[in-house]
């Protein structure tokens, strides 16, 4: 069974021949903008497959050989990418049946969305893929986007779109806008995106059969959903208990649509909206919800870089060159319902006789304003020691005079990678600090630009940990 | 005869009259067949019948009218507390058949429920719901202001374990009133959790059955004293709903 699954869906995320129907040489057109992304990440020696444009009408697209049909493709051809009008998707799905293609992305709009003749030409092809046994993505979506095979079906063009480069995260969407401003955020970060699914109006691929394929998919550690709604509650909440278990997943879920409204017979019907009922499914299978997009993209940071190291429990330690970031970030610890840890005594003796007297050992521990790099390190070895500490906050201000920035960088990284406690940063400030971010994340230490930020998305952390506890103690 | 045997035979002969809303009545047989706490009630037909259960159960006792047609009892006055004795029951078996006739000229009448008046205690709901993606969804809150006003429930997708019903009763903003705040002795959490099981259970195993369930309130009492289902509501799905 998971073995079938990932069959299906290899030729979507790695083909060795991609046909694009619809293919054209005029600027701007989707058909050309697809065969331009493989045809770029082709020359840039990414995209190792073979490219396969169709068009009856041409003969020949920047020295490509162009297919007038379908039935006229080499057999070695295993993702068809559908970029021609709706009404022309149904017999071409035919076609593709009998050539034997068993993956199909069908980026073209104007199905399900648009009512009852659209709804119906959905029936068709799902009926032709289910006889036929091929997988569809689609219709009404921008496709998948993976940057290690340079598979990028995105009809946005890089002018206009910038691409991320590759990393742990997997990125699903229901949404083709939300995935494409997201692949671009995401690059603009510098967040690596392993695996970008749009599945548009989903009459076959789902979230279901991707949670069961990214459990088998070593590349990513987190996947990230974006959902609008479920079509298939149970198949859903069964796929996720089992990936669950494997690696986290994150949920931003949209449409807060009361229809229980309508069922108000009874007190529960009335209050049991889809938002509330989506509560418990996420719940129940330890999908971790995220509030927004900037929260999706904060957990899902959090997650790329400490997955393998959870925290062992909700005791948060808290390392600050500013009172009140210390404040801010203590806030939120209890705010997201996580404890401030209890210092053991050592660690306190330990803080007070190798600090200068104004510092403040506690928790938070305050070097403040006038620290080096080496006061931060005194703290951090200190905390990393600390059995009562389960995990660690560190807010850098960068901004004060004597804190040389690579040293603490490198202090930084050198302990994420030697303890086995989640460290997790603030920096909070201009460009400055941006540059010095993105120094520390490229280390494996995810920055945050505020203390609230910094540790809820350490919540998440340590909610997932509770779960798979829970789950492997049954 | 099994629980679900048991329970689908009160359903059965309900959606065999024309009727999906179960009166309170018929609600209980169903819960009790599944080993819910109901009180020890008799749904009486006649005056005599009301003298006689009352003597059995031993006043003070509550009158309730049942009548399909009248779902909001307290609304249409049909509900009558702390009857002392049985002339007090015979002059208020007139005054409860006369505002039930009021409120609905029409109401089909099934009896008067004759229960025994209960000690109050901290109020909860339970309830189901079917969402059309995932099915059967149970809730849980306190009950009153707090599933009125605050909205203060929570749910999960039917069935449940033991552990998301522990969660359940733990991550509700009204949980300290559960677990005793200010001095009070905390309330039977486990037979709350008990509750929760056997409803999961009932309607995993009905749920081509029953569309809608509230039991509104459940009186919870001291930890180890035990809940007792004071109202309940089940609305049964037409035979046409049933997916078969």
């Amino acid at each position: 069974m998971a073995e079938k699954i990932v069959e299906e869906l290899k030729p979507f995320f790695e083909p060795k021949a991609v046909a694009i129907i619809g293919a054209t040489d005029k600027k701007g057109k989707v058909g050309n903008v697809i065969f331009e992304n493989f045809r770029m990440n082709k020359e840039r020696g990414i995209f190792k497959g073979k490219i396969y444009p169709v068009n009856p009408k041409l003969d020949e697209i920047e020295g490509y050989k162009v297919y007038h049909d379908v039935k006229e493709l080499p057999d070695d051809t295993d993702l068809a990418v559908i970029a021609i009008p709706a009404k022309f998707v149904p017999a071409t799905m035919r076609d593709i049946a009998e050539k034997g293609i068993k993956a199909v992305i069908i980026i073209t709009g104007g199905f399900g969305e648009l009512g009852e003749e659209g709804k119906r030409m959905e029936q068709e092809i799902l009926e032709i893929a289910r006889a036929n046994g091929i997988r569809v993505i689609g219709p009404n979506c921008v496709g998948v986007y993976v940057p290690d095979t340079g598979v990028d079906t995105v009809f946005l063009p890089e002018e206009k779109m910038d691409r991320p480069k590759s990393g742990p995260i997997a990125f699903v969407s229901q949404s083709g806008a939300f995935a494409a401003a997201m692949l671009d955020w995401a690059a603009g970060e510098d967040v690596g995106i392993g695996k970008m699914v749009s599945y548009g109006n989903k009459i076959d691929v789902d979230d279901a059969d991707l949670m069961e394929y990214f459990i088998h998919d070593d590349e990513i550690k987190v996947v990230t959903f974006y959902i609008e709604g479920v079509k298939d509650g149970r198949k859903f909440m069964d796929a996720a208990r089992k990936i669950t278990k494997v690696k986290p997943v994150i949920a931003l879920k949209s449409g807060r649509t009361e229809y229980g409204a309508k069922a108000a017979s009874s007190h529960t019907g009335s209050l049991a909206g889809a938002d509330t009922i989506y509560d418990a499914v996420f719940k129940q299978t330890g999908i971790i919800r995220a509030e927004d997009f900037e929260h999706m993209f904060d957990l899902a940071k959090a997650f790329a870089a400490l997955g393998h190291k959870l925290p062992k429990g909700d005791r948060i330690g808290i390392i600050t060159d500013g009172g009140g970031a210390g404040v801010m970030a203590s806030d939120a610890v209890a705010r997201f319902g996580l404890k401030m840890a209890e210092l053991s005594d050592e660690t306190i003796k330990f803080l007070k006789e190798n600090f200068p007297p104004h510092a403040v050992a506690g928790n938070p521990t305050d070097v403040v304003g006038d620290t080096d790099a080496e006061r931060y390190r005194i703290a951090i070895e200190a905390f990393t020691k600390d059995p009562n500490v389960d995990a660690i906050v560190i807010i850098v201000l960068f901004q004060v005079p004597l804190l040389e920035e690579e040293k603490i960088i490198e202090i930084l990284a050198d302990y994420q990678k030697k303890s086995d406690k989640p460290i997790v940063a603030v920096a909070m400030g201009g460009r400055k600090t941006d540059r010095y971010a993105r120094m520390l994340e490229e280390r494996g230490v995810p920055v945050y630009p505020t203390p609230e930020r910094g540790v809820r998305a350490m919540a998440g952390l340590v909610r997932y940990a509770e779960y798979l506890r829970k789950v492997k103690g049954e | 005869m099994s629980a679900r045997e048991e329970a689908l035979k009160v359903i059965e002969s309900v959606l065999k009259s024309g009727r999906t809303a179960l009166v309170e009545y018929e609600a209980k047989q169903v819960l009790k067949a599944y080993g819910l706490p109901v009180p020890n009630e008799k749904l009486a037909k006649t005056l005599d019948e009301a003298l006689e259960y009352a003597e059995e159960i031993g006043y003070p006792v509550a009158m309730k009218l049942m009548s399909p047609q009248i779902l909001h009892k307290s609304d249409a006055k049909v509900v009558m507390l702390n009857i002392k004795s049985p002339e007090e029951l015979k002059q208020k078996w007139e005054e409860i058949h006369e505002n039930a006739r009021k409120y609905r000229p029409d109401a089909e009448i099934l009896g008067v429920l004759i229960a025994p008046m209960l000690r109050p205690g901290r109020e909860i709901i339970i309830g189901v719901t079917e969402d059309p993606q995932f099915g059967h969804a149970i809730m849980f809150g306190l009950g009153g202001i707090f599933v009125e006003v605050l909205k203060d429930v929570t749910f999960r997708i039917i069935p449940i374990t033991e552990k998301d019903a522990r969660k359940m009763i733990t991550e509700i903003k009204g949980y300290p009133i559960l677990a005793g705040a200010r001095g009070e002795e905390p309330a039977d959490i486990d037979a709350i959790v008990d509750m929760l099981l056997k409803v999961s259970q009932l309607v995993d195993e009905l749920r081509d059955y029953i569309k809608e369930m509230d039991l509104n309130p459940v009186f919870v009492y001291e930890k180890g004293k035990g809940a007792v289902v004071v109202d309940a509501r089940i609305i049964a799905k037409a035979p046409e709903e049933k997916k078969e």
